[in-house]
């Protein structure tokens, strides 16, 4: 019968290789292209348009001076070692660099926005990143086990990822306002501040909302993850004697190797560029103190109509990100699987 | 899955470790949900409450009223926000799935020529930041005259890198053998893609529809930029601009607020399989 099968499936694939290769073969390959391509088209013309287009537009944006009104720009040069060079928006951008005035750009926003911004969004991403990373494993470790509920709890530790940025912001602003719900419980303690008007919390506040949100997005990838480690691993480890913590240490957590990798770099990306809750939650204020780099790339473009200089900002930004991206991409390479 | 001791013979589901352990567990996760819906609970409980000051508002308000909704509803255009934000998401969503299964579909069945370079292409475009592409877009629309319109909110938001990875993922887990068959029973290309796998992939379009709709319901970024006038506000800007005109009326503002998150929030437990799968896949929160 086996072989009966395997005879059998060698003549369908035979019958199709033939029905192949009766085809006109660069007729075929024509059709194929041709398919192919109109397939794509549509596609093609709005990446162009909106992304592709964009980002050489953008190159070209950041070498000028532009005006939004006639939609034309200038030169904008900068001499540098006796040769005129386009790079005037990246130069007034990025000085003084942050290691004149003995670092003072890196504590006070009067004298470099960039670089304050900069240290605002890496401060965002240090805290934020590791934080959320481990609460969404300890978070998924619990509710991957043998507990009643399990859905309703996972959707309410979900729920924040689902609200707008926006939405996040109004609601964190009214219960962190000096008024709110959470000094009204930290009053008898003593410990009632003005959490967002406050330059030394705002960003820590900022920090919080970041987290309510990135648990319960980080937590679904744990899941999945924690559901791909065959239970084989646990019966053998459980045969060694290895206690729970040692099963955590040394099955779990090196099983779930290629979701930590992901997940990192998931959350440097969409860290660095943090927008819409710090310009609801305080508009990126008080004294700079929640500005990230997108909120100072959007008022430099948008607010103040700089878009040569904003283009550049965003051109900066898309370095520091390009770097995690790609290990991304890399990534998501790796797990393809094609039949 | 048996994780946990208690589900091998020799461990008893009794006794003080055990209970203590059980309690501890459940403790500690049913009281990280409460405080993670807290918020919620206490935009809802702020938006019925007269006058909202934190000391004012219990954990169930005791006189709700709606005051603060009919207020709202009668001094600003709620309704013209919601029918613009339902334009946006539904006509980016409905883009996006007819141009994403095509490429999708193209990607992953048709063998044509640079294939592979237009997969990376596209796939590349996920690295750029959105600031990159949003000012000169703006620029470009700005000339073209279509800031406050439908078709500016629109059209930068079809390109959609993320959409057409998912798709050709879940056309390429499907077997060529399908499209070979039609192919000698006659069907040419288009046939076969809208014939025998569009409706193979039906569980993808709906995770990929109500994951995009979602997400471009909730974009802030965009339609704050292109929508400069309040009659072509989607939701989530409409409520910045409420926040910021009645700064200290906390009440409307979490009253505005509520009108916002409670439809994602049906839309969401209601598709919630199909939503977290959207966003396993394609790895990307807005």
């Amino acid at each position: 019968m086996a072989v009966d099968d395997k005879t059998d499936s060698v003549t369908v694939r035979t019958r199709v290789t033939r029905f192949r290769q009766s085809l006109p073969s660069f007729g075929h390959a024509d059709q194929n292209n041709l398919a192919g391509l109109l397939l794509m088209l549509p596609n093609f013309v709005v990446f162009s348009l909106f992304l592709l287009g964009p980002v050489l537009f953008a190159l070209f944006l950041s070498t000028q001076d532009w005006n939004v009104f006639t939609s034309s720009g200038e030169w904008a040069w900068t001499t540098l070692f006796g040769v005129r060079l386009p790079i005037q928006n990246y130069v007034e951008v990025l000085t003084p660099w942050p290691w004149e005035n003995n670092w003072a750009s890196l504590r006070s926003p009067s004298y470099n926005l960039w670089w304050f911004a900069l240290r605002n969004t890496i401060a965002y991403v240090v805290v934020v990143v590791p934080t959320q990373i481990i609460g969404a494993f300890l978070l998924a470790l619990a509710l991957d086990m043998r507990i009643r509920g399990k859905k309703p709890l996972r959707a309410a530790y979900f729920m924040p990822v689902m609200l707008t940025s926006a939405a996040s912001g109004v609601i964190w602003r009214w219960l962190l306002a000096n008024k709110g719900v959470v000094n009204e419980f930290l009053r008898p303690f003593g410990l009632a501040n003005a959490w967002a008007n406050d330059p030394g919390t705002a960003l820590g506040s900022l920090m919080l909302i970041g987290l309510w949100g990135g648990i319960g997005f980080n937590m679904i990838f744990y899941l999945a993850g924690l559901q791909s480690i065959p239970e084989e691993l646990y019966e053998a480890a459980r045969i060694d004697g290895a206690t729970g913590w040692q099963r955590i240490k040394e099955v779990t957590w090196p099983n779930l190797r290629n979701t930590h990798f992901f997940v990192i770099v998931l959350s440097i990306i969409g860290t660095f560029q943090v927008f819409g809750i710090a310009l609801v939650f305080a508009k990126g204020g008080p004294y700079h103190a929640t500005t990230t780099t997108v909120v100072l790339i959007y008022k430099t473009a948008f607010e103040n109509s700089s878009y040569g200089k904003g283009a550049a900002m965003a051109f900066m930004l898309f370095a520091i990100v390009f770097v995690f991206s790609y290990y991304q991409y890399q990534l998501n390479q790796q797990n393809e699987v094609s039949y | 899955m048996p994780r946990s001791n208690y589900d091998y013979p020799g461990y008893e589901r009794s006794g003080t470790t055990y209970w203590t352990k059980t309690t501890l567990l459940y403790a500690g996760v049913i009281g990280g949900a409460l405080l993670w819906s807290l918020p919620f609970w206490w935009m809802l409980a702020t938006s019925v409450t007269a006058n909202p000051s934190a000391a004012s508002i219990t954990l169930l308000p005791s006189n709700p009223t709606l005051d603060h909704y009919e207020a709202l509803f009668s001094t600003q255009p709620i309704g013209k926000w919601f029918f613009n934000t339902i334009v946006f998401a539904g006509s980016v969503t409905a883009f996006n799935l007819i141009f994403d299964s095509l490429a999708g579909y193209a990607l992953a069945k048709v063998d044509f020529i640079g294939r592979e370079k237009f997969f990376l292409l596209f796939m590349s475009t996920m690295m750029i930041p959105a600031m990159v592409t949003l000012i000169p877009v703006y620029v470009f629309l700005a000339k073209l005259g279509w800031v406050n319109t439908y078709q500016g909110l629109v059209a930068p938001m079809i390109a959609n890198p993320i959409g057409i990875f998912l798709l050709r993922q879940h056309f390429k887990g499907m077997p060529s053998a399908l499209g070979d068959a039609a192919k000698i029973d006659g069907c040419n290309e288009l046939q076969t893609f809208y014939k025998v796998y569009l409706p193979l992939a039906k569980p993808a379009l709906a995770t990929l529809g109500i994951y995009t709709f979602i997400m471009t319901w909730n974009n802030f970024q965009w339609p704050l930029i292109i929508a400069s006038d309040d009659s072509m506000y989607t939701l989530p800007v409409a409520l910045f601009s409420v926040r910021n005109q009645f700064f200290t009326e906390w009440g409307l503002v979490m009253a505005a607020a509520a009108i916002i998150v409670m439809p994602v929030i049906l839309v969401f437990l209601s598709a919630q399989r199909y939503f977290i799968r959207g966003m396993t896949l394609s790895g990307v929160k807005g």
